[in-house]
């Protein structure tokens, strides 16, 4: 509990500094991470508290963005849409849950991959709805552009404050207890009486909810938008980079997780004009084939010792 | 005869769409890994055709099995070194650690050989074929029929060889395989060499008739996803049926509703597919 | 995971953001963000060479003269790795952090669109290479300048040239790739036939990444098409020509644009390659005098020639052009103020080597028509408009 205090306090007088001292592209840096936080958090649900691995992200991020931006095109209020634009998601999302949730490990990998292609397509070809190919460009905000910056960062940051509150809620919760049920062993909590398939569906949709919200502030965010962008992959792969960075299946993980492979990124992005993308997946491979339990794998050895040990324990 | 020609525009492409999704079954089936890098592997194979065929005037279609055994040497490192740590682990890790390769890969080429589209020149031109009304390109004709043909090797292989043998011994029961003698990180590293050779091989054919650059890896990988799950995991005359089922299916889709609307789908078939029959129209029951 | 690890996390993420560069004095900064990586990875590197070789040319001699002041040329790249999104942070990012003076477009439409807003929003000069739609230029900015006229200027002079040649011509089929420039290319022309009096008998659109044509020309051949036109980047094309040949789909005239101007794809399709027709803002066999660091087309045709092996295309040309346009401006202007140098770019009349430059109400250039070439004998030539041409436009 006292850690989640502290933390807190340090984010919040993070932000706040950044809101009066910040500069318009630190804010946007700090809008990022708060979007991704939101990303990797409501990934989380899905893939740690219930074990299954989704790729749908990206479909979800990219269905909320559209819904909202068409909304705001055909005059609908700005909250109005980007809730609106939540629910839409987490309606695809139930429905989606019910087709596809009963596969299991790769298949169901695949088919929440592929969903988001489907979508990506769909809006492709559908040009009078969508602008298709051509990209939607979203109603801009209005206001200065310091104003602007500064009133995504805050409905970003307010929201993945909402997504991480809800974790922790729902890991508290019944469904929570069931959920964990299901990523242990599935056919015992099916014996034991737990209504798997209701819960996998619920955590689906809460999942996809915060995802929803969060591609529709993006949109109002960058005011222009295409198929390619908003149902790329990496949305699906990033954020569960950031999980596995720090700690699929626990409070934090996300959170941290996502500080952390951002700050990388930006590092890395920094100093590296023609090659980040290749270094970025080189440290992707060696987090999988030498930190597989986050950072907390670390745990205070010196860097040889635990090297060493990495290299023993090498067998199949 | 409209629809004749559509056919076989579809059955043309598809024999070589056997060749792209054969690796990628055999290491998804054995291994039980999706490897996402199959996309780039594809394209590295293509490069070598590529080079192959520009400093030593090399014809891409009999170099393919060439292209395929240097990627063979490629995979076999790759899985020893990388991927034999995390055999056992979830599909998540073994996904995210494909993908990080792929990134890695990707970019190498990308920095290496840059962006811009290369193109295979034959001199002379091949030319088609024509049989009445329907005409047929002789490049995509050799394609297929040198890609069915490593094809057709492979499943001999898998079949009636000692190591083959040993493969799908232990796809079926690894531990009783391990019992039986059969050295387990040897077979999978083999399987996996396989599965990138078939790859560098169908990038080899694929150079021959389509312009190359690392932006299209993303585009063979989808391809490979939909025939696999089409004609399932771990068989051989699936992935075939598969190639040619996607590329039917794609060909007479563009007709009926428009090229817009060919890949999308493709797409939705798969979903169909997974919710309804995951192990596709030949393939036995998969892993979980 | 303990709490002092998440703060180091978090420290350690918020210090990387603070690392910036130095700046210095009596320098022209310009930032110009770039696809390195991703999908438009070929562009992003064309319209580099570009750039480099003007910087190059214009610091060999000393620098941009501003009044009494000489200014060393300086480029800022970031990599916007293909996603438009990350193109419009870079932008803030440029002129806040870095302080550039101006700013390059990305490449495209749609991306140039997208950081237009910002560079609106501080007052820096934007100068677009390669944005040709006119929906980029609707939004009523000042500081968007775009070397390419719009679309329809690409679209018109053929449907003239057509009409003129073939009076009983009817059939117009067309076959466009659905991305931003290439559909809004096929819709003009789809308006340019249509107002002559054309029948369009086939308009489709095909995904980005297509392997295979063959469907769609089937369905194309069965339109019995008069005039073919195609519209994609150059491995679309080099397939579609190659297929179209192949599946035997007649029509007297072919038009494919972004691909025939390329020395690539004529070595690509080869003998498929004549009486091809295709547009473009630019290309080497061009021959204007020019009052820029280059002095002439040919004499830019030979630089780049030297310095990277090849004859330049017209993204590579772009990049060059923009910067030539921005030199003349400070030039005139005495100064390095955005003010002064945007007056400039509004009042125009830059005779450059890539064509002779002055900018519309909206932004978009207008003052000259983009070439018309053929392909006869194997050999690119300007077929239109009559001052610049070398050859006559000819059907089979």
């Amino acid at each position: 509990m006292m850690r989640w205090i502290w933390l807190s306090i340090a984010l919040v007088a993070a932000v706040a500094g950044l809101l009066s001292f910040g500069d318009n592209y630190l804010l946007r840096l700090a809008t990022t991470v708060a979007m991704y936080v939101t990303l990797a958090v409501a990934w989380n649900i899905v893939g740690g508290f219930t074990g299954y691995p989704s790729f749908a992200t990206a479909a979800f991020f990219g269905l909320g963005a559209y819904a909202s931006g068409i909304m705001l095109v055909n005059g609908v209020p700005l909250g109005v849409a980007w809730i609106g634009a939540g629910v839409v998601s987490t309606v695809f999302a139930a429905a989606l849950g019910l087709a596809i949730l009963h596969l299991r490990g790769h298949y169901f990998a695949i088919g929440s991959l592929v969903v988001a292609d489907v979508l990506r397509e769909v809006t492709n070809t559908w040009v009078s709805f969508t602008g298709g190919g051509m990209g939607l460009n979203v109603p801009l905000v209005g206001g200065a552009a310091a104003a602007q910056a500064r009133f995504f960062l805050i409905s970003m940051a307010i929201l993945a404050v909402a997504a991480t509150l809800t974790a922790i809620w729902l890991s508290r919760s019944r469904l929570g207890v069931a959920l964990q049920c299901i990523e242990q062993n599935e056919d015992a909590a099916q014996v034991i009486g737990v209504d798997t398939r209701r819960a996998k569906v619920a955590a689906f949709a809460i999942s996809s909810l915060f995802i929803g919200i969060a591609g529709a502030i993006y949109a109002s965010w960058t005011t222009y938008i295409d198929p390619s962008d908003v149902y790329d992959v990496s949305l699906s792969v990033k954020p569960i980079i950031m999980a596995l960075l720090g700690g699929v299946g626990s409070l934090a993980g996300p959170v941290i997780g996502a500080f952390v492979f951002l700050g990388l990124e930006e590092l890395i992005w920094r100093n590296s004009l023609e090659f980040h993308a290749g270094i970025l997946g080189l440290l992707v491979v060696a987090l999988v084939l030498f930190l597989p339990g986050g950072l907390r794998d670390l745990k205070g050895r010196s860097v040889l010792t635990w090297v060493r040990d990495k290299m023993k324990g090498r067998t199949l | 005869m409209l629809w004749l020609q559509v056919l076989v525009n579809g059955l043309a492409l598809g024999g070589l769409y056997a060749c792209i999704a054969a690796g990628f079954s055999l290491v998804w089936g054995v291994l039980n890994i999706i490897n996402i890098l199959h996309g780039s592997l594809i394209v590295l194979g293509g490069y070598l055709a590529f080079f192959a065929h520009q400093y030593l005037g090399l014809n891409p279609f009999l170099f393919a099995p060439f292209a395929g055994a240097l990627m063979f040497v490629l995979g076999f490192a790759i899985q020893r070194a990388m991927i034999n740590p995390v055999m056992m682990q979830p599909v998540l890790m073994t996904l995210v650690l494909t993908f990080g390769l792929n990134l890695f890969l990707d970019n190498l080429m990308l920095a290496g050989f840059k962006a811009d589209y290369r193109k295979i020149n034959l001199q002379p031109p091949l030319g088609v074929l024509e049989f009445g009304d329907i005409i047929l390109s002789v490049d995509r004709v050799y394609a297929a029929a040198v890609g069915l043909a490593l094809v057709g090797a492979l499943w001999l292989l898998l079949r009636f060889t000692q190591l083959g043998r040993a493969i799908v011994a232990v796809r079926m029961d690894r531990e009783a395989a391990a019992l039986m003698g059969i050295d387990i990180r040897f077979t999978y590293a083999v399987a996996f060499g396989l599965g990138t050779m078939m790859a560098g091989s169908a990038g080899a054919l694929l150079a021959a008739i389509f312009p190359i650059s690392p932006v299209s890896s993303g585009g063979y990988l989808g391809k490979a996803f939909v025939i696999c799950v089409l004609g399932g995991l771990g068989s051989i005359p699936g992935v075939v049926l598969g190639g040619f089922a996607l590329g039917v299916i794609e060909a007479f889709g563009a007709l009926a509703l428009g090229p817009e609307n060919a890949i999308t789908i493709s797409f939705l078939l798969l979903i169909a597919l997974l919710i309804v029959r995951p192990t596709g129209l030949l393939g036995r029951r998969g892993f979980n | 995971m303990s709490t002092f690890r998440a703060l180091v996390g978090i420290t350690f993420t918020a210090a990387s953001f603070f690392v910036s560069p130095a700046h210095a004095q009596d320098v022209l900064r310009i930032g110009a963000p770039l696809p390195i990586t991703g999908a438009l990875a070929p562009e992003g590197a064309k319209l580099k060479q570009g750039y480099e070789l003007w910087q190059e040319k214009v610091n060999a001699g000393g620098g941009v003269k501003a009044g009494d002041k000489t200014l060393k040329v300086e480029l800022v790249y970031y990599d916007y790795q293909s996603t438009t999104p990350r193109a419009v942070q870079l932008a803030e990012k440029l002129v806040n952090d870095d302080k550039v003076d101006f700013l390059f477009s990305p490449f495209g439409s749609g991306a140039a669109k997208a950081v237009s807003a910002v560079a609106e929003k501080y007052g820096v000069p934007l100068l677009a290479s390669s944005a040709s739609s006119a929906e980029v230029f609707d939004q009523g900015y000042k500081n968007l300048f775009g070397l390419y006229t719009d679309n329809s200027t690409l679209s018109e002079p053929i449907a003239d040239l057509v009409k003129a040649k073939i009076p009983t011509l009817k059939r117009v089929a067309i076959l466009a790739r659905n991305d931003l420039y290439p559909l809004s290319l096929g819709n003009e022309f789809e308006k340019s036939a249509k107002k002559r009096g054309f029948e369009v008998v086939y308009y489709e659109k095909y995904p980005i990444g297509t392997l295979d044509h063959s469907s769609a020309l089937t369905q194309l051949r069965a339109a019995k098409p008069d005039w073919v036109i195609v519209t994609g980047y150059i491995n679309d094309l080099i397939l579609v020509r190659k297929q179209a040949a192949e599946l035997k789909v007649g029509g007297q005239v072919y038009t494919l644009i972004n691909g025939p101007a390329y020395q690539e794809w004529i070595d690509a399709v080869g003998p498929l390659a004549e009486n091809v027709t295709t547009a473009s803002w630019f290309h080497p066999v061009l021959n204007y005098k020019s009052e820029d660091v280059f002095g002439s087309t040919k004499d830019f045709v030979a630089q780049f020639k030297a310095k990277y092996g090849a004859e330049p295309d017209f993204t590579q040309a772009s990049g060059s052009a923009v910067g030539v346009i921005l030199q003349l401006a400070v030039e005139r202007a005495g100064s390095k103020d955005r003010n002064a140098v945007r007056e400039q770019l509004a009042k125009g009349g830059f005779k450059t080597f890539f064509a002779p430059v002055s900018f519309g109400p909206t932004g978009i250039a207008n003052s000259y028509i983009p070439p018309v070439f053929q392909i006869q004998q194997g050999k690119v030539q300007v077929v239109f408009p009559p001052d610049v041409a070398t050859s006559e436009f000819r059907t089979k």
